[in-house]
């Protein structure tokens, strides 16, 4: 089919304005929402870290480290930092190893079975967290099923919602479908024809498994944890209201600074702040899918 | 049929890890019908009495119109930017295509609590907060990447020759688009248009930073009613925006086919 | 004849009427390579011509040039007494036939031919009447209201071409359009497109990289190489008396063997003397067409040629059966040569290893200058 591969592709017959003329009519409304809504925003969020905070909501246009100085000279700060990272990073090794078994039944699966639980798979993303988050509070209330079931076996009732626990498992569960999308992408790779040559080569099913299979679906692996570790840190409604205020994460704390106290400065800074720790995720990504090749 | 090479354990592990993944949006189902006060699961006694209060509740019922027909109008609207943007990006391919879909899809990049933030700070000093065409843009610039994204796939996968042919038939460019390039983009545009209606009328994190105390949209009120409250009302409003996801996703496959829409 | 309604009442467009299409130092450059280097042609009206080459050779370039799919960075390209090198694509009244079809997936076959008459503002009953009879010429008709994707591969050839032929263009051009078919559909489609262009007297343009394509159906065959015309001419011609090396090995097959010409109508190769039809002198290039060459015992009475044959010793190294074909090849001083010769049953006229001869007519003899 492909005799005149080196043929190029032809230009489109030239509009009456001029080719240039007309290309940047068609993408005026585009890259009008993109200045308003992204880049000037973006810009300014950058310039209001260096502004400085006056009491009541006042702001003084300035240039000063202040913020960022503030941040790293306070316990509490440098606390909920550490608290957002590890946190974060606990979810997506949660979250990786719920998925994974899925992920490899989807795999390996085929047909309208497999189209089936595709759409399980994806059917939450299309519910609000709003609404997940609000099914986990009726699962891990103090009188709800889970504390109630736990009770029942003669433990202790644990607390399992207003913490950090509730917080992991409402999260952990809200970024499967992530998880799970992108290990089956990763799969691609993962043709079974490889595990039964390796079976035939005399490996039981366990070693087949390390040995073969999880090295070839490394590359999902990374992809998911990288895109699971982001969409942690960022996430904002699941601290809210499974914390029940009592959880301190970046995302809560950068919506209370500007919403509640007032402080732009401040959550412009822990806003920057965000991005960067999304520059070293994506940095050791980048590593780490260097060192699989 | 091919013997699948699943173990019985394996298959038991991975019915329990779907129940966790669905349990919570199964679970409201039952409570939305729970006769008591407070949220509890399982409930002591059924009722309707939730659906009642829910229409009874105009909060509610005038925050669902604010967002139906903010969803409308940010779907047309993105529609309306991200097909020419497209056609320009895949088909007029000149000066940094690449660059501009990379800028124009950039939004996705960001985490949605960091661009609310800075869309607030941006749009408190212009006087837009609280205002709906405020909330329009504010959703726009995560809906237009989605539709972009969908947009230039489809037609990246789209012939050219198909477009050429009309050309040399005798079409101008206006009238080739019209004819034949917009009719073979049908199934990229069905799933832009159900794509950016559900990311709009979902949003809660850059909404919550620019509503007002007058107009806010559904699920922003129900984030406030949760967050103050727990009573099984939101139930049965989610059973109400689940039945119309569920009606979405149906129409897109029934005209594309959902594995195609979603699963990239 | 159902044909000649196609093109029957006023012709649309004066250019059809006058369709000569003459390119003229047509040129395409992409930065530094030249795709198409200063191509100068004429094509007659009414007459078929081929571009043959391999792929890359600026074949499909040229063609889409002429379509105005793509704009020539020199040149002109003129039909009849009109330049239309900056004429528009829409305007340029041409039918192309796409290697793909580029069938429109969601109209019915009776759009899709229907689609170059409405861009026209032809009247409802006189489009509904010209897709008729152009549905009629590719024995259409019954699937009128079926979508190109339940067609087969040959039905939507002909819709293609039913729909390119129904706005009575100027110019036909056709690119690779059989290149999709199966060997057995292309053989028809061949004849099929040949007897509509002739019946027609369309003057049409046709790329191709197969040889067979090109001799058997085209009025003229250009070959071409690197954006270069090698060689233009008639089937016969082109095959007969190539003009170059590259066209003597891209048209058919050929043997090579190197040579040093003495400047007096002989060369000598593989230790023999042989009587070539040229003057040249120095290292010369002989090729000759493994049909043309008989193939004898080198000791029986039969081998020695008469004044107008040469010959060759050597040994039979290989038999191939290919069929209709015997393939021997013989190794002459080191040299591989093949001759062909009508398979009787497989019965094999030496057995390997046996000394044979090879014997051909001094004017079956090709003889090029060696440069490189």
């Amino acid at each position: 089919m492909s005799v005149a591969v080196s043929e190029p592709i032809a230009a489109i017959p030239r509009p009456a304005l001029g080719r240039l003329g007309a290309a940047t009519l068609l993408l005026l409304p585009i890259a009008l929402v993109n200045v308003v809504g992204f880049i000037l925003p973006v810009l300014n969020l950058l310039r209001m870290s260096f502004n400085e905070a006056l009491s009541g909501g006042g702001i003084r246009e300035t240039f000063t480290l202040a913020n960022w100085f503030g941040l790293a000279g306070d316990a509490f700060y440098l606390e909920l930092i550490i608290n957002s990272v590890v946190v974060s990073l606990t979810i997506t090794v949660l979250t990786l190893i719920l998925s994974y078994p899925i992920a490899l039944y989807l795999h390996r699966s085929s047909g309208r079975w497999r189209t089936f639980l595709t759409v399980l798979v994806i059917s939450p993303l299309l519910t609000s967290a709003v609404v997940r988050t609000y099914g986990w509070i009726a699962l891990l209330a103090d009188q709800g099923p889970i504390v109630q079931a736990i009770t029942s076996f003669g433990f202790a009732p644990p607390r399992l919602m207003f913490n950090t626990t509730g917080v992991v498992i409402g999260l952990v569960e809200i970024l499967m479908p992530y998880m799970i999308l992108s290990l089956l992408a990763g799969f691609g790779r993962l043709d079974p024809r490889v595990e039964e040559a390796a079976m035939t080569l005399g490996a039981r099913p366990v070693r087949v498994f390390w040995r073969v299979v999880l090295p070839l679906t490394l590359p999902g692996i990374a992809l998911g944890c990288l895109l699971c570790f982001v969409l942690a840190v960022s996430s904002f409604i699941t601290p809210k209201l499974l914390g029940g205020g009592r959880v301190f994460l970046l995302a809560t704390e950068i919506y209370d600074q500007a919403i509640v106290t007032l402080n732009w400065p401040l959550s412009a800074t822990l806003s920057i702040l965000v991005l960067v720790i999304f520059g070293a995720a994506l940095a050791v990504y980048a590593r780490i899918l260097r060192a699989i090749d | 049929m091919e013997t699948n090479p699943t173990s019985l354990p394996m298959k038991i592990l991975v019915f329990l890890l779907f129940l966790f993944l669905l349990a919570p949006v199964i679970l409201v189902v039952p409570i939305s019908f729970s006769g008591e006060q407070i949220l509890s699961f399982p409930p002591q006694s059924w009722s309707l009495r939730w659906y009642t209060a829910l229409a009874g509740n105009s909060a509610i019922i005038s925050a669902f119109w604010t967002s139906l027909l903010l969803g409308a109008i940010v779907t047309v609207l993105s529609l309306a930017a991200a097909i020419p943007a497209a056609y320009v990006i895949v088909r007029m391919r000149t000066m940094g295509s690449g660059f501009l879909y990379n800028l124009f899809t950039a939004p996705l990049l960001l985490p949605t609590i960091v661009l609310g933030l800075a869309i607030l700070i941006v749009f408190a000093s212009a006087g837009f907060l609280g205002s709906f065409w405020g909330l329009v843009i504010g959703h726009l610039v995560i809906t237009l990447p989605y539709a972009l994204r969908v947009l230039a796939t489809t037609l990246g996968n789209l012939p050219l020759a198909c477009e050429e042919a009309a050309s040399t038939l005798g079409g101008r460019p206006l009238t080739v688009f019209r004819r034949v390039t917009l009719p073979m983009m049908a199934p990229g545009i069905v799933a832009a248009t159900a794509l950016c209606f559900l990311v709009s009328f979902d949003e809660v994190v850059i909404t919550l930073f620019l509503t007002g105390p007058r107009l806010t949209t559904l699920p922003v009120e129900l984030f406030h009613h949760v967050e103050s409250r727990a009573d099984p009302l939101v139930a049965s409003v989610s059973v109400l925006l689940i039945l119309l996801t569920l009606a979405v996703v149906m129409v897109v496959d029934r005209t594309v086919g959902l594995s195609k829409t979603f699963v990239k | 004849m159902m044909h000649q309604t196609i093109l029957s009442g006023t012709p649309t467009a004066l250019t059809s009427r006058d369709a000569h299409l003459r390119l003229d130092g047509l040129t395409k450059r992409y930065g530094d390579t030249e795709a198409v280097a200063a191509l100068n042609l004429d094509v007659p009206k009414g007459e078929l011509v081929a571009l043959l080459g391999p792929s890359g050779c600026g074949k499909t370039t040229t063609l889409r040039m002429i379509a105005g799919l793509i704009t020539p960075s020199g040149g002109r390209i003129v039909v009849g007494r009109s330049d239309i090198t900056q004429m528009p694509v829409y305007r340029r009244d041409m039918g192309l036939v796409f290697q793909s079809y580029a069938l429109f997936p969601h109209m019915t076959v009776a759009r899709n031919v229907a689609f170059g008459l409405e861009m026209r503002g032809v009247s409802k009953p006189e489009i509904e009447q010209r897709v008729r009879e152009a549905l009629a010429m590719v024995r259409l008709e019954p699937l009128a209201e079926r979508r190109p994707r339940e067609l087969s591969g040959g039905q939507q050839q002909r819709v293609a071409l039913a729909r390119a032929l129904v706005i009575r263009p100027s110019i036909l051009l056709l690119d690779e359009p059989l290149s999709n078919l199966d060997a057995k559909l292309r053989d028809e489609m061949r004849n099929e497109i040949r007897d509509i262009q002739q019946n027609l007297g369309i003057t049409a343009v046709f790329v191709t990289h197969d040889q067979v394509e090109a001799l058997s159906m085209c009025d003229k065959v250009v070959v071409m190489k690197g954006g270069k015309l090698e060689q233009v001419g008639t089937p016969v011609d082109v095959y007969e008396h190539p003009a170059t090396p590259f066209v003597a090995s891209f048209v058919g097959r050929t043997n090579r063997l190197e040579a040093m010409g003495k400047g007096d109508g002989t060369a000598i190769a593989g230790g023999a003397v042989l009587r070539i039809p040229s003057r040249a002198q120095g290292p010369v290039e002989i090729m000759m067409r493994p049909h043309r060459v008989r193939l004898t015992d080198s000791d029986g009475a039969s081998a020695s040629g008469g004044e107008g044959t040469n010959r060759l010793d050597g040994r039979l190294s290989r038999v191939t059966f290919v069929g209709d074909l015997l393939q021997y090849h013989v190794d002459v001083s080191g040299t591989e040569l093949v001759v062909e010769a009508a398979s009787d049953h497989g019965r094999v006229f030496r057995a390997v290893g046996a000394p044979v001869s090879l014997m051909w007519r001094v004017e079956d003899t090709m003889v090029f200058g060696r440069t490189a």
